[in-house]
């Protein structure tokens, strides 16, 4: 290329560019002409101008003109090879993939089943992420709107609860301008009676009337800028409008009517609510003005009562929101100092788009619609993993068939084509295949939607009218006939001609990658068998461990409105029931009880406290509920000092008497002091659980306080006798407080629900990990296939010379068992380390023991055994004189 | 046949390329071309009229000559084909037609 050095040469890089952007037919002599030129300027103008000039030149060349191929071939130009997207050389392609589909139905049929599985899972994952993620965006202020939340420091610990201060939301408004407004949400719960129709409001929330202005909640009926200025207003969604008037309440005239609250107070009905949308954290059934808990509670006005959440919108800058929300949350931080003194608690900002999937507060401050980012997680991993053990089983399949295609290449390539066009053409096959899986896959995800609902706990619907649910299937399409093709194309189009046609073909080439492949899907499949198998048993183990209490045929009644004060009398009339073995008044139902205060006690050290979760009782809950006493004696009706408003008497659990420094025994007769009630301690009670196993015993007090409320009557039914034993307590219910309706349930049902999340993450790994192993058998099935094909001259002479069926079978499965083994190896650290972490959420677990693993790896095992002895046993037993007839 | 259109940079090119003595190539006709017109013209210009007139069929070209300086390229060099021939035909006689229609005297009336 180097021409007459004396005289120098056109810059390097110039050159380069012509050669890149010029079709090669005209590059010689354009480049030629150029150079001539070149030195001609150089002998005329000296070197340097010569080379500016060259490139100038060489810039004007870069034009469509000079790239595009020739349109009428002239006379001896290069051959163009014909374009990767020829229409000819697709038709063809298409027309290969399909007859290579149709003949070997079997490898189509595996591969297009195991995709379309691997795809339908992603599919419906797809849409629950969706779902998921599109939660509360209905909202119009979605990007401005904050929630207010509390780090509060407490004795045993950092605590983030969810509830602020009523009069925070007003004094935050007035101190910043960024603040465009605000609304406080509290809960509330009452019955709404007019004449002789009653209705229970499930969400009862009340609200700010800026409520209606901060969140797209529109009013269907009333005005929306003039509600709830008055205290005694009330609004109802269209649910609790057609509860309270009827299906045909929209052509009653029912604003403006009036309505009473839990017997005591009228109320205006102002407004009806559209119903809150399903992808809604915030639901309600019927609104009440903040206005009326100003008159009613005097504590929504103190500064020391956390009871709302507040939420705020800040002004909406054009230029940056996030940085305002930022710069807003550090000025806000330690603001609770200045207004109510209180130096351990930070206020942070949780934003709209948090709400749903990121709430993890304490003491249960936080209601509404929650999910958790946990289970998105989950489901996107298990589907990937789903996804990716069916890509592997396609390429499997594609290399390992690798040699029926070796002849077809060594062809084409011989008649000229190019390595990029048989990449292209084995890419085509996959985007094939990977279309036909595409439907299967959609029809499948519709078949096993309402199961998926199930497990997701959702109402999903596959949306057809979505343009991006159809941008979604094609970007899959392509990604997955990607991630299935290129590894075969690459490795197909590798081949030399001169090599493979003449027969010789390496069929072990890609063996060790292939084997890789399978002990990959395998592995994937086994650590999810010992997670279901570890979720599972966990389950079981908290379903049935001893709580220190007897669970079975426990009954509570929720004690609502008069009958809190009249428990007794309510008491004793149940008491009297033939099915009623019988009963206590309580506090709680003895499903996760919340309610905590501090606790002083003899002989404690100056720095030293914690808080103790309480219950207030009756002498006969010890046998209501069956615990056993470590020490001491029951609280006792007949003696009066027990309720003594002077010197009580409490009786606390084991773990209390530790933790104060006492043995069960040493504790009887010590003093403490509970909410400023003095007492002492005459009974200790053996340890039980309150809360979920997730978390550890906690010291625990009773009390019995008779003239204080009781919220719950548990009732200890006779066996056989519920059924009965509810309708009559039914009717001693609604004798006593008929405006309330009555609300119970079994305490046995309410503990196992405590466990619903670990069921559902249990269920989610039990039917993938099902699916995963289905996909990997698939292509095990496929591989044995093949294998047994190629080996089919192999095992005729082993017959002829005389081996066994058996011995046969044994060869042909030897090689698959060796992978799980290996699969099985590499599995149980991963899936220990897992299972290990996941029980760390637990106080009282499962230990993860070794026979799990055994377990699951036999399981793995056993079903490679089948997958692959079918077919090892069908090539065993050909005769081998129609194997090796034919050469 | 439907008639010869060429545009005026065209017609100049073909011209030249009739008009040269000895074998016609890109530098060549490149630099009778800004002779011939007086303009300065790109070399990318001229090579690409070259081979759209290749590509109608006004031209054709074979390869040969290599130098030193070329760096051993060949040259491409271009011939007039019959169709460009008649091209060129056709267009002189529509000329002379047209200089034949003006009406005699009427430069002359006009000062020239």
């Amino acid at each position: 290329m180097k021409t007459t050095p004396k005289t120098g040469s056109p810059p390097r890089w110039a050159d380069w560019l012509l050669e890149t952007c010029l079709a090669p037919r005209l590059l010689e002599d354009v480049q030629g002409d150029l150079h001539e030129v070149f030195h001609k300027r150089v002998r005329e103008v000296g070197l340097a101008k010569a080379r500016r000039e060259y490139t100038w030149a060489v810039l004007h060349y870069l034009s469509p003109f000079f790239f595009k191929p020739l349109r009428r071939i002239g006379n001896e130009a290069a051959y163009p090879s014909p374009s990767l997207l020829n229409t000819i050389m697709l038709r063809n392609y298409l027309t290969i993939s399909w007859r290579n589909l149709i003949r070997n139905r079997l490898y189509s049929l595996l591969n297009i089943g195991g995709l379309a599985l691997g795809m339908a899972c992603c599919l419906l994952i797809a849409l629950y992420v969706y779902d998921e993620w599109s939660f509360d965006r209905f909202q119009a202020g979605y990007d401005q709107i904050y929630r207010l939340t509390e780090q509060q420091k407490q004795a045993d610990g950092i605590f983030d609860v969810a509830v602020t201060p009523g009069p925070l939301a007003p004094a935050l408004t007035k101190d910043f301008p960024e603040v465009a407004q605000t609304t406080r949400i509290g809960r509330w719960s009452g019955v709404l009676t007019k004449g002789r129709q009653a209705v229970e409001a499930q969400e009862m929330l009340i609200v700010d009337p800026s409520f209606f202005s901060l969140f797209s909640f529109p009013l269907v009926k009333g005005n929306a800028n003039t509600v709830f200025r008055g205290p005694n207003e009330v609004i109802f969604s269209e649910n609790m409008a057609e509860r309270f008037f009827g299906t045909d309440w929209a052509r009653k005239n029912v604003v403006g009517q009036l309505v009473q609250l839990n017997t005591q107070q009228t109320m205006k009905l102002v407004g009806i609510a559209r119903n809150p949308p399903t992808r809604s954290h915030i639901q309600f059934d019927v609104l009440l003005p903040f206005e009326w808990l100003v008159v009613n509670d005097k504590w929504s006005q103190k500064w020391n009562s956390n009871n709302f959440h507040t939420y705020i919108q800040l002004r909406s800058d054009p230029a940056d929101v996030s940085d305002i929300a930022s710069t807003f949350g550090d000025k806000i931080k330690n603001r609770l100092k200045q207004y109510n003194g209180d130096k351990d608690t930070q206020l942070l900002l949780q934003p709209m788009s948090a709400i749903y999937l990121r709430s993890n507060f304490a003491f249960a401050t936080d209601w509404g619609r929650r999910s958790d980012i946990a289970y998105v997680r989950i489901f996107v991993a298990v589907g990937l993993i789903v996804l990716l053990i069916a890509v592997i089983n396609f390429i499997n399949l594609a290399t390992a068939r690798a040699s029926r295609r070796a002849k077809e290449v060594g062809v084409r390539k011989t008649v000229g084509a190019q390595r990029v066009s048989l990449v292209g053409q084995f890419l085509s096959e996959s985007l094939l295949m990977t279309g036909l899986a595409i439907l299967v896959a959609l029809l499948l995800a519709e078949l096993f939607l309402p199961l998926f609902n199930d497990i997701a706990g959702k109402t999903l619907q596959i949306p057809y009218q979505l343009p991006l649910f159809w941008l979604t299937l094609i970007g899959l399409t392509g990604v997955v006939s990607l991630l299935t093709g290129l590894y075969p194309a690459f490795f197909l189009s590798s081949f030399r001609p001169a090599i493979v046609l003449k027969g010789v073909f390496n069929v072990r080439q890609g063996r060790s990658f292939r084997q890789s492949l399978v002990v990959g899907q395998f592995v994937l499949s086994i650590v999810m068998l010992i997670g279901t198998a570890v979720i599972y048993r966990q389950l079981t183990y908290m379903q049935t461990a001893k709580l220190g209490f007897d669970k079975a045929q426990l009954l509570y009644v929720r004690l609502k409105g008069d009958l809190q004060s009249k428990a007794w009398q309510f008491k004793s009339q149940v008491e009297q029931l033939p099915g009623v073995a019988l009963a206590s008044g309580a506090t709680s139902n003895l499903v996760d009880i919340l309610n905590s205060g501090g606790i002083e006690w003899e002989g404690q050290a100056s720095n030293d406290e914690f808080l103790i979760t309480n219950m207030n009782i009756d002498p006969d809950f010890v046998s209501t509920t069956g615990m056993r006493m470590a020490a001491g004696r029951n609280f006792s009706a007949r003696i009066p000092s027990d309720t003594s408003s002077k010197l009580g008497a409490y009786m606390i659990n084991e773990t209390a008497a530790k933790r104060m420094g006492w043995t069960p025994t040493t504790a009887l007769g010590k003093r403490l002091k509970h909410w400023g009630q003095e007492g002492q301690i005459i009974g200790v009670l053996k340890d039980f659980h309150f809360r979920p196993l997730r978390v550890a015993i906690d010291p625990f007090l009773f009390r019995y306080q008779p003239t204080n409320p009781y919220f719950t009557l548990l009732v200890k039914t006779k066996p056989g006798t519920v059924s009965r034993t509810l309708s009559e307590l039914t009717t001693i219910y609604k004798k006593l407080e008929p405006a309330n309706p009555l609300s119970y349930g079994f305490v046995d049902q309410d503990l196992d629900a405590q466990y619903r999340s670990e069921q559902r993450v249990g269920r989610i790994i039990l039917y993938f990990s099902a699916l995963t192993i289905l996909i990997a058998c698939l292509g095990l099935f496929g591989l044995a296939t093949f294998t047994a094909e190629q080996r089919t001259k192999e095992i005729g002479v082993r017959k002829v010379l005389g081996a066994s069926v058996a011995g046969i079978v044994a060869l042909l499965s030897k090689d698959f068992l060796k992978l799980v083994l290996i699969a099985i190896l590499l599995a149980s650290p991963i899936a220990w380390y897992a299972m290990d972490r996941w029980l760390q959420d637990f106080a009282y677990k499962i230990g993860l023991d070794w026979w799990v693993f055994v377990v699951a790896g036999l399981l793995a095992i056993g079903i490679a055994l089948l997958t692959v002895s079918f077919q090892s046993i069908k090539a065993a037993l050909v005769n081998p004189a129609n194997s090796l007839r034919s050469e | 046949m439907r008639r010869a259109f060429l545009g005026e940079f065209e017609e100049i090119v073909l011209l030249v390329v009739a008009a040269c003595p000895a074998e016609a190539y890109g530098v060549t006709i490149w630099e009778d071309v800004q002779q011939q017109t007086g303009r300065s013209i790109t070399m990318s210009a001229v090579h690409a009229t070259l081979y759209r007139l290749e590509e109608k069929g006004y031209l054709s070209s074979t390869m040969g000559g290599a130098t030193a300086e070329r760096g051993g390229r060949r040259k491409r060099f271009f011939t007039l084909t019959a169709l460009g021939v008649r091209a060129l035909n056709d267009i002189q006689e529509m000329r002379s037609r047209l200089w034949q229609a003006i009406p005699p005297g009427k430069f002359q009336l006009m000062g020239f």
